[in-house]
């Protein structure tokens, strides 16, 4: 029998792409962070895992891990459930869900870099709107909501508000605190990511089958949490997954708000890695650590996706 | 109980009116079919009894008690659906078991992890899987109990659906066409088990459907619905052999009753084809409609009897009948006419004498009513 080998010739430039492409940088990168090879340099030596080493004792770099998972860990969570429940009550509504999703859909459409100079006004310490209102609303209404007095174990001297009007108009200095920097930076994430999620689910909604609530409703489920356990949670398992995986990935990947706002800072509580490859391989033409860093990056983007892949996905129902 | 009386129900979706003054008064015990050609409303007047719709007017009264403004989880109806509606995330079980946990656990009993320190709901469990396990059992189901829906075949994801609604006893079964997702021989199939399940349950049944070969084998009475409005409810052998309208003789009966313009003279005698009908008939029109069903269509060899020609157009043989389709003349429309195999075979293009029985004959007026 004879046989053709001319599938090899129709395949081999598309696997040479893909190897060219898309494997062999990623090995590169493993390769380079084992030496210490810059940019430019005619020569280079096996420095063996001393980039690795340095990751995980300098001080520098466990800021970045925990700036990092910091990130995620909010604004993945947050901005899951605030797209989930603005979905549910855009699909509720009859009237007005059109404009509602878009407005909510404008930081998803708008560039990043536009929106993190306006964030950047926004929360300017002295000359921002932000605290010019928390300044000019000093002994009114905008201190007793704010500050919390309203709780009824918060003294009106003691909340926040009265105690930084109190001293010279001493409002948080934002992204130029290091207390508060990180938990702006997530803010401004979960702001950009949750109209994205929002659509998402509203896709997911639209695709339950309306029987399956009335079947819900003469089976005795009455309340809405009733309704939303037995049918909607379930349903959106699979939306679930997309969503919570692309927000990962793209959390791990923040770096345009960073670059912009804090290039890192202050004392380097916004040094995520995306921003850390960046400064080290490109600014300051360490590509060694930026490859080491690189790496860690990829094996934690695909533990990530093993975890989905293994253990989530066998308890989403399709 | 299970006694459920509707009272002047109107509905409309924005400018369509879907119900008219609909009245109907179910009793208890009765395997009541809604019939009707689709868009007739019949399946928006299941869920408004079912409390799934609200009525814009009119009075839904389950067991003597006014339900118009009782939510459906509180009606005490179970209802199986078209699409049968299984929680797709769920086995078999799991579905079986919700409409009793929803109903027979406190809030605190169906807590996740909570609910498992509660001494009550060990014995409610228990209840819970003997009436899932006797539910199956009947159903024949037991053996599917640990798959999901989607693991199943059509037939028994409908025996799934059934299972759901019975395992609480309710006051009446709702059926959205719950067969007209499978193939035929298991329609047919089914169609006896539900009437026996009916039989055994002794529980009132509503039953949705477009088939009227459904409605007609499985139903105590039958409902005909057309437009939004009732237009016949009776015993399956009442609407079919004395239908009160010429639109219920058209829907019910497959294949379609034969219809044919017919002149009434003044003593009441009625002529059509050229054939004078034995019977006489009490009315002040002079024109008419006489319907005949294609059995009581003879083709006759017999000159004596009173008949009038056609031509054989098409012959659709189903073994155990024979239904021609035969032209009178250029102008008139088909007629159905059934013949018994056994009198052999008539070839397309021929030539025959059709006579009617005249004691089955329907007269009605130009615009659809029956005389009597």
């Amino acid at each position: 029998m004879h046989h053709s080998k001319a599938h090899i010739w129709f395949v081999w430039p598309a696997i040479i792409l893909m190897i060219v492409i898309l494997i062999l940088p990623i090995f590169l990168a493993g390769g380079i962070s084992f030496t210490n090879y810059n940019l430019g340099n005619s020569s280079f030596e096996w420095v063996g895992t001393e980039n690795y080493e340095k990751m995980f004792s300098r001080k520098t770099y466990i800021k970045m891990i925990i700036s990092t998972a910091t990130y995620v860990l909010i604004v993945v969570p947050v901005s899951v459930v605030l797209g989930l429940v603005a979905a549910i009550m855009l699909n509720s509504l009859r009237f007005g869900a059109d404009i509602y999703k878009t407005i909510f859909f404008l930081p998803v459409m708008a560039t990043l870099l536009a929106m993190a100079i306006a964030w950047e006004f926004t929360l300017h310490p002295t000359l921002g709107i932000i605290n010019s209102f928390l300044a000019n609303g000093c002994g009114g209404i905008r201190e007793f909501i704010l500050g919390f007095h309203w709780l009824p174990w918060v003294s009106s001297e003691d909340s926040w508000y009265s105690v930084a009007c109190a001293n010279n108009m001493d409002f948080p200095y934002w992204l130029k605190d290091k207390k508060t920097a990180i938990w702006t930076i997530c803010f401004i994430g979960v702001w950009q990511a949750f109209g994205f999620n929002m659509v998402l689910y509203l896709a997911g909604l639209t695709s339950i089958p309306r029987e399956l609530y009335n079947a819900a409703e003469m089976d005795g489920a009455q309340s809405t949490w009733e309704q939303f356990k037995l049918v909607t949670w379930p349903m959106l398992g699979p939306t679930t997954l997309f969503v919570v995986t692309i927000t990962t990935i793209r959390s791990f990947q923040v770096f345009d708000t960073i670059e912009i706002l804090t290039k890192g800072g202050p004392a380097k509580t916004t040094y995520v890695m995306m921003y850390a490859i960046f400064e080290k391989a490109i600014q300051q033409n360490i590509t060694s650590i930026g490859a080491a860093i690189t790496v860690v990056f990829i094996i934690f983007i695909i533990l990530l996706t093993f975890f989905q892949r293994y253990v989530i996905e066998k308890r989403v129902h399709y | 109980m299970g006694t459920i009386f509707l009272k002047n129900i109107n509905k409309s979706f924005g400018s369509t009116e879907v119900l008219k003054q609909l009245s109907l008064d179910i009793q208890d015990g009765e395997f009541l079919t809604l019939v009707g050609p689709s868009g007739c409303g019949k399946s928006t007047l299941l869920k408004i009894i079912a409390g799934l719709e609200q009525q814009n007017s009119g009075d839904v009264i389950i067991d003597d008690k006014n339900v118009n403004s009782t939510r459906a989880s509180k009606r005490d109806l179970a209802m199986v659906f078209q699409s049968y509606a299984l929680y797709p995330h769920l086995t078999v079980r799991k579905n079986l078991e919700t409409p009793l946990k929803l109903r027979d656990y406190s809030f605190v009993e169906r807590l996740p992890l909570i609910g498992n320190f509660v001494p009550s709901r060990k014995e409610k469990k228990k209840s819970i899987d003997d009436l899932v396990f006797k539910t199956s059992e009947t159903l024949k189901i037991t053996e599917l109990l640990d798959r999901k829906p989607g693991q199943l075949s059509g037939g028994q994801r409908q025996r799934a659906a059934l299972g759901r609604a019975m395992v609480r006893e309710p006051v009446a079964f709702l059926m959205d066409e719950p067969l007209s997702n499978l193939d035929a021989a298991l329609r047919v199939h089914m169609r006896s088990e539900l009437s026996e399940l009916h039989n055994s349950l002794k529980t009132t049944f509503i039953y949705v459907t477009h088939d009227q070969a459904e409605a007609l084998t499985m139903s105590t009475r039958m409902a005909v619905m057309i437009d939004g409005e009732l237009l016949q409810l009776d015993t399956p052998s009442e609407v079919y052999n004395n239908p009160s309208s010429l639109r219920v003789a058209e829907f019910v009966g497959s294949p379609k009753i034969n219809t044919f313009a017919a002149q009434i003279s003044s003593d009441g005698s009625v002529e059509f084809m050229g054939i004078k009908l034995e019977r006489k008939f009490n009315t002040n029109s002079q024109k008419a409609l006489v319907a005949v069903r294609p059995e009581h269509l003879e083709i006759t060899k017999d000159s004596n009897k009173p008949a009038f020609e056609a031509t054989v157009s098409y012959r659709e043989n189903l073994g155990s009948d024979i239904f021609y389709h035969v032209q009178v003349d250029q102008s008139e429309s088909k007629i159905i006419v059934r013949g018994s195999p056994q009198a052999g075979l008539i070839s397309n293009g021929e030539t025959v004498r059709i006579s009617p029985s005249h004691a089955e004959a329907m007269l009605f007026e130009t615009s659809g009513e029956r005389i009597r």
